[in-house]
């Protein structure tokens, strides 16, 4: 991968998730798993036990009505990228950061199933393969050819979408270009999103809208605190949407019941 | 019929009464045998895991048990490099415990991990910036180490002893055991850190994150530093269990008081240390990041009585018995802060492992719990089973307390005829 | 030289240390790995040629724009058509997922199932067709079908008279709609919002609730009463058009009476009221069985802009002779011999109940026309199979929300597997007139008219239907278009007041329905990941309760429960939520729970 890239300008590529704008349609999962031939659920699947790289959850203020307000908080790979917890953590190299886009990539082909990983990520967004994955009899003939199903006992994420960076970067490559067409390369759950909350990117490049949107005063990242750079800007104008990035509070919060 | 394989000198219970005590560990060992299965054929869906509660009672029970191993490490280095003379007591059955502790981890590891054909990889691709990566090295090198000390204990067998090119064999390996304890040494007090650091590098997870002493947490030392202590205590214990079981005075009392004393001067050091830790990790690792210590410990059952039972009640309470020369003569004393102190080193491996995983990282987390599913408890049986099994053999047919020989004739001179050949095995 | 066992030892040892540095093991080692990535059962899909292709999703009324990337041909993947008029490039959950419908594990299984019993029914007469879907082509035929042979065509209920213009309302109030949440076309919702102030009047926070403006409390079952209330209200303001009968009706609805009813304050009443009245162009949309707000939109001021009369794409004039549409409710109970529903095209789930009510004592039978075998069909004496989207050409009506008339087609994707049939082919057939061509004869109608534009969706241009020929305006409708009417519709007639059926009283449990969307068609498998895989949504027969009323009856997170009201009874699974009013119960929509919960449902939930 890396030698793919040389003499190519880096990226770092990022998202802004506008969460005052997400309606909770969860088109963005379905999109998701879609695209990424994440079979559906087991039986015996629960929200503890499956798979959805992208899981939106909602979060309210903690206060009973009139007060009550929520919101929906897409979460996904941060994609950290400082002391990466999952790249850090697999013993056998099966998770990599992507030195030429920044993206921290999962191959299920050289993952053990130790889970590791999973204890690492500080935002919960790693699956594990619980199941031997099932689609229904002829559902297989919707999968995506770009993207490899996995197997049962090994973890998996998001890459952004790493079957369409692939086909942009050979579409770039066929037509001569060394820098892929950004139209070319929109992840999954970015094209499903009907409000447009979520933005696509290179960080890198001050040019995009997610650049910017990165640099506004509305704009947080998830337990920046704790210092793994991640590439995942979150945005809301309301003061208490942005102290959701923090820490628990002191007092256990009312569990959210739903998301 | 099988007295033949039974040492000279040694008593030992009849066939049968020793076929009647293997039974219900049998029985146990293939309930536990179905179980891992189970996870093997069908997969980890069988457990009661999930994405959040990645790792669960295997992790905490494997790193218990390998803790409590350590007892073969720690006695081979106070014996063979500390000269402590002693503990030659004990040496043998510490090292059947250490073997029994390790394989059995390292089987129930192979089922813990959803891939284990691919198990290998570390070997072929290692990531060395991974802790489970130093782990695996030093755990498979200190269960070749231990099966290497494990072999002269079976050689040594009457029977064995028989065949010349045995004994020439058992005599070479005698002379590497200098080698073989120093560098079981070196391997086991590596991967006791890094199985501490584990936990303490999860930048992830503040309630286990650590300050760093060079590339490695705190927790890596307290790791090492805790299961020195507990190991001799492990010993200690199950040495004294077994003197129970099959009523047989199998050391001298000054052997278990040394262990005693060993356990208890590096508790304190270690119970000191593990607090100076956590008053950093509470002012300072923790509050950095944003994580208000005092919130670890809001919600039921972990409250800060965890923090309590593990230093105080498990920790110095233990280590004080131990200290003191004059309770430390009376076994009832002596066993119980043995026991508490294996208890301790439990604790805290359990919070580092099922507490880090239960508490919320992100503010719209659930706190979560988890009970492990009846295939996992077999799956754990198993090894329990398999462990006993192989010590009751090796118990029965190999000499895992030379002085035991001695110590009966002493007795028999002292009170004849009272002692009834009926061991427990 | 003598060879002994040693030498050949020697041999052995160093073979084994020289082949170290060859490269067979390590090459073996990694096939090894190879070997291990192929894991038996893992699906490898094909690759191909890819292509998009344009369609329109008939999975629901609203009919959004689909862009479908296709690997040889078959769709892969779903996204929307960026700029569309109606969808503005959005499509739902249960669209992105289309393509994966037919592969529900819920299908109706084509089986060798004879349509003659059709044939057989419609000659022996007492025939009606149900049509979930009225406003189709396949509507008109089915009218004219029913023309005939003197048989009944049934919608229920019929679409309103009125369509809103979303895009000219300032203020919106939602009385239980799920306003953001699926309404009308979701794209066209939801570029309208940032248009208008939104206030949700929800007995749930539900997720328009959440993202409204204000949310209004209100206790489940008290959508009429705020709707009079606010209607006795505003008429005191002299509205320039009232509807008949509304003034008596709304005379009794005092504010202190509304505030008593709807658990607001009665200031929280007058100053919705002053809202709607000073922040116009207002509307009112109404969630179920609530006419009362309807027709509040009369004495707004949002009537002929932001509230228009709804509009239905041309016919040919030749089918003005078919059979007139009849509302459910207004057929006889017990009348009906041979009932035919259309469930193809699932719409609005009417409980099961009152269509048994319509049917002849003893001699009846139910013959069902759908591809799930979750609806209707667990009711009928006969379901046969049919196509679901993308698998079959049907149209779709212009939805609430569209201010102009429309015309598309959801143009197949894939070809049907064999064995399912045709429902509008087998009606026509039976009664023997030739419908073969309706859809084409009516896009020759609409091409007649020489109005509106015709938006192509593969490059995005809108071009005037009078530019076109026939056969091209054809052409493009089935590669992907959208014909919208530019004829400036009026202002509607005024609507009659109906008033609706009281909500139930009594100490049982007030049953909010959510998330309908799964009512009428189950969907992608994947859909699993919003409800199963995760909370987000309340999943499919699961309850949700306030941990308070749940702990009143002594059930427990995730336990199981019979849900049971004057209609019937249910399993379900109870889950503790915190948002749920105590005393009130969520349900998400499922056939089994909306044939025993009609609208203000009251229902007891004991523990399984």
């Amino acid at each position: 991968m890396i030698s793919e890239n040389k003499g190519n300008k880096k990226a770092r590529y990022g998202m802004s998730i506008d969460v005052d704008r997400c309606t909770g349609c969860g088109g963005c999962m379905v999109a998701c798993a879609s695209e990424n031939n994440v079979a559906p659920a087991n039986p015996g699947a629960n929200d503890r036990k499956g798979l959805t790289w992208i899981r939106v959850f909602k979060v309210d203020n903690g206060q009973e009505y009139p007060n009550k307000r929520s919101v929906f908080v897409p979460m996904m790979c941060q994609q950290c990228g400082e002391e990466t917890p999952c790249y850090l953590a697999c013993p056998q190299q099966a998770v990599d950061v992507d030195p030429s886009t920044g993206i921290v990539g999962q191959m299920p082909e050289r993952c053990l199933g130790c889970r590791y990983c999973m204890a690492a990520c500080p935002y919960h967004a790693r699956y594990f393969n619980w199941w031997d994955p099932v689609w229904p009899a002829g559902m297989e003939k919707t999968m995506n050819p770009d993207v490899a199903p996995r197997m049962r006992g090994v973890v998996e994420k998001c890459n952004f979408c790493h079957g369409r960076w692939h086909a942009a970067r050979q579409k770039a490559a066929a037509s001569g270009n060394r820098v892929l067409d950004p139209a070319d390369y929109v992840p999954a759950c970015v094209e499903a999103c009907p409000t447009g909350a979520i933005r696509f990117g290179d960080l890198s490049d001050a040019s995009t809208e997610v650049a910017r949107n990165s640099k506004t005063p509305d704009s947080f990242r998830m337990l920046e605190k704790l210092g793994t750079e991640p590439k995942i800007y979150y945005m809301s104008k309301r003061q208490w949407v942005k102290e959701i990035a923090e820490a628990p509070k002191l007092t256990p919060q009312k569990e959210p019941a739903r998301g | 019929m099988d007295k033949d394989f039974i040492a000279r000198g040694m008593q030992r219970c009849s066939t049968g009464k020793f076929l009647l005590w293997l039974f219900p560990w049998v029985a146990l060992l293939i309930f536990g045998v179905y179980s891992a299965a189970l996870c093997l054929i069908k997969g980890l869906n069988q457990t009661n895991m999930d994405n959040r509660f990645a790792f669960g009672a295997w992790i905490f029970l494997d790193l218990t048990v390998i803790a409590l191993g350590a007892g073969a490490f720690f006695t081979g280095f106070l014996l063979y490099i500390l000269k402590m003379k002693e503990l030659k007591a004990v040496i043998n059955s510490a090292v059947v415990i250490g073997f029994v502790c390790y394989s059995g981890a390292v089987v129930v590891l192979a089922v813990d991990v959803g891939q284990p054909l691919r198990a290998w990889f570390t070997f072929w691709y290692p990531n060395v910036h991974s802790m489970l990566t130093e782990v695996t090295f030093c755990i498979s090198c200190y269960l070749m180490v231990l099966l290497i000390e494990y072999i002269p204990i079976v050689l040594k067998n009457r029977k064995l002893r028989e065949i010349p090119s045995m004994l020439v064999f058992e005599h070479e390996l005698h002379k590497l055991i200098y080698v073989l304890a120093a560098v079981g040494t070196f391997l086991s007090f590596f991967h006791q850190g890094s199985l501490g650091g584990l936990y303490g590098v999860l930048r992830g997870r503040p309630f286990a994150f650590r300050e760093h002493l060079g590339i490695w947490p705190s927790t890596f030392f307290l790791f090492i530093l805790s299961a020195a202590a507990v190991g001799p205590s492990f010993i200690l214990l199950t040495t004294w269990l077994v003197e129970k079981i099959s009523r047989k005075k199998l050391v001298p009392p000054e052997a278990l008081r040394l262990l005693g004393r060993v356990s208890g001067m590096l508790l304190s050091v270690y119970v000191l240390l593990k607090c100076v830790d956590t008053l950093i990790w509470m002012n300072r690792t923790s509050m950095v990041r944003g994580f208000v210590p005092a919130q670890y410990y809001a919600f039921e059952p972990f409250g800060e009585w965890v923090l309590f039972a593990e230093l105080v009640l498990f920790g110095i309470v233990p280590a004080a018995i131990l200290l003191v020369p004059k309770l430390r003569e009376k076994t009832g004393w002596l066993v119980s802060a043995a026991a508490m102190a294996c208890c301790g080193v439990a604790l805290n491996r359990f919070v580092q492992t099922i507490q880090t995983m239960a508490l919320p990282t992100l503010s719209f987390d659930k706190f979560l719990m988890y009970t492990p599913s009846w295939q996992e408890i077999g799956a754990f049986l198993m090894v329990v089973a398999y462990g006993v099994l192989v010590y009751s053999f090796s118990f029965r047919y190999f000499e895992l307390f030379p002085q035991e020989r001695q110590l009966r004739i002493e007795s028999a001179a002292a009170k004849p005829q009272h002692e009834t050949a009926v061991g427990g095995r | 030289m003598e060879t002994n066992r040693r030498d050949l030892l020697k041999l052995a040892g160093g073979a084994a240390v020289g082949i170290v540095f060859t490269p067979v093991p390590w090459r073996l080692i990694t096939d090894a790995a190879l070997w291990s990535e192929n894991w038996p059962g893992t699906p490898q899909p094909a690759h191909g040629p890819l292509t998009a292709r344009y369609t329109n999703c008939s999975l629901c009324p609203a009919g959004c724009a689909v862009r479908a990337r296709c690997i040889s041909n078959r769709p892969i993947g779903m996204a929307g058509v960026a700029g569309h008029p109606l969808s503005q490039g959005a499509l739902c959950a249960l669209g992105l997922a289309g393509h994966q419908a037919p592969y529900h594990p819920d299908r109706l299984k084509p089986a060798s199932a004879s349509a003659a019993p059709v044939a057989q029914a419609i000659a022996k007469g007492g025939v009606a067709v149900l049509d979930l879907r009225p406003g189709r082509t396949a509507s008109w035929t089915y009218r004219r079908a029913m023309a005939a042979v003197k048989g009944l065509y049934v919608t229920a209920p019929q679409p309103l008279p009125f369509a809103y213009n979303l895009s000219a309302a300032r203020t919106v109030l939602s009385i239980g709609a799920p306003l953001i949440d699926g309404w009308g076309t979701p794209g066209n919702v939801l570029r309208a919002r940032a248009g208008f102030h939104l206030i949700q009047a929800d007995s749930v926070e539900s997720r328009s609730a959440s993202l409204a403006d204000t949310w209004l409390r209100i206790n489940p079952g008290s959508e009429p009463a705020l709707a009079l209330g606010l209607a006795q209200i505003l008429l005191q303001r002299k509205p320039k058009a009232v509807p008949a009968g509304m003034a008596e009706a709304a005379a009794q609805m005092t504010p202190a009476r509304t505030a008593d009813a709807t658990a607001l304050s009665e200031k929280e009443i007058l100053d919705l009221a002053d809202a709607l009245f000073q922040n116009g162009p207002s509307v009112v949309v109404a969630g179920e069985a609530a006419p009362e707000a309807a027709a509040l939109n009369a004495l707004l001021g949002g009537w002929g802009q932001a509230v228009v009369a709804r509009q239905e794409a041309p016919v040919p004039e030749s089918w003005k002779t078919a059979a007139p549409a009849t509302e459910l409710a207004s057929v006889p109970d017990g009348s009906i011999h041979t009932l035919l529903i259309d469930e193809s095209a699932p719409g609005d789930y009417i409980p099961w109940g009152v269509i048994a009510k319509k049917l002849a004592r003893g001699s009846s039978s139910v013959i069902v026309f759908s591809w799930s075998g979750t609806g209707y069909a667990r009711h009928a004496n006969l379901a046969l199979p049919t196509a679901v989207f993308p698998e079959a050409l049907d149209d779709l009506p212009a939805p609430a929300d569209s201010p102009a008339a429309a015309f598309r087609l959801s143009a197949p994707l894939v070809e049907p597997p064999a064995g399912v049939v045709n429902p509008v082919e087998v009606i026509a057939k039976a009664a023997g007139i030739d419908a073969s061509a309706a859809l084409r004869e009516r896009a020759d109608a609409i091409h007649k008219t020489a109005r509106g534009n015709l938006f192509r969706y593969a490059d995005g241009v809108s071009t005037p239907v009078k530019d076109l020929k026939p056969e091209d305006f054809w052409n493009a409708l089935n590669e992907g278009g959208c014909w919208i009417d530019t004829a400036q519709a009026g202002a509607p007639p005024l609507p009659k007041w109906v008033p609706s059926a009281s909500a139930a009283g009594g100490a049982d449990l007030a049953v909010t329905i959510v998330e309908r969307r799964f009512a009428g068609a189950p969907g992608s498998p994947l859909m699993s990941k919003v409800y199963k895989e995760s909370n987000l949504q309340l999943g499919p027969n699961r309850a949700a309760l306030n941990p308070a009323t749940a702990a009143g009856l002594g059930l427990a997170d995730g336990a199981r429960a019979a849900l049971t009201t004057a209609a019937g009874s249910c399993e379900i699974e109870v889950i503790l939520d915190p948002a749920v009013s105590p005393g009130a119960l969520e349900v998400a929509a499922g056939p089994e729970v909306l044939d025993i919960c009609g609208a203000f449902a009251r229902a007891k939930v004991v523990r399984a």
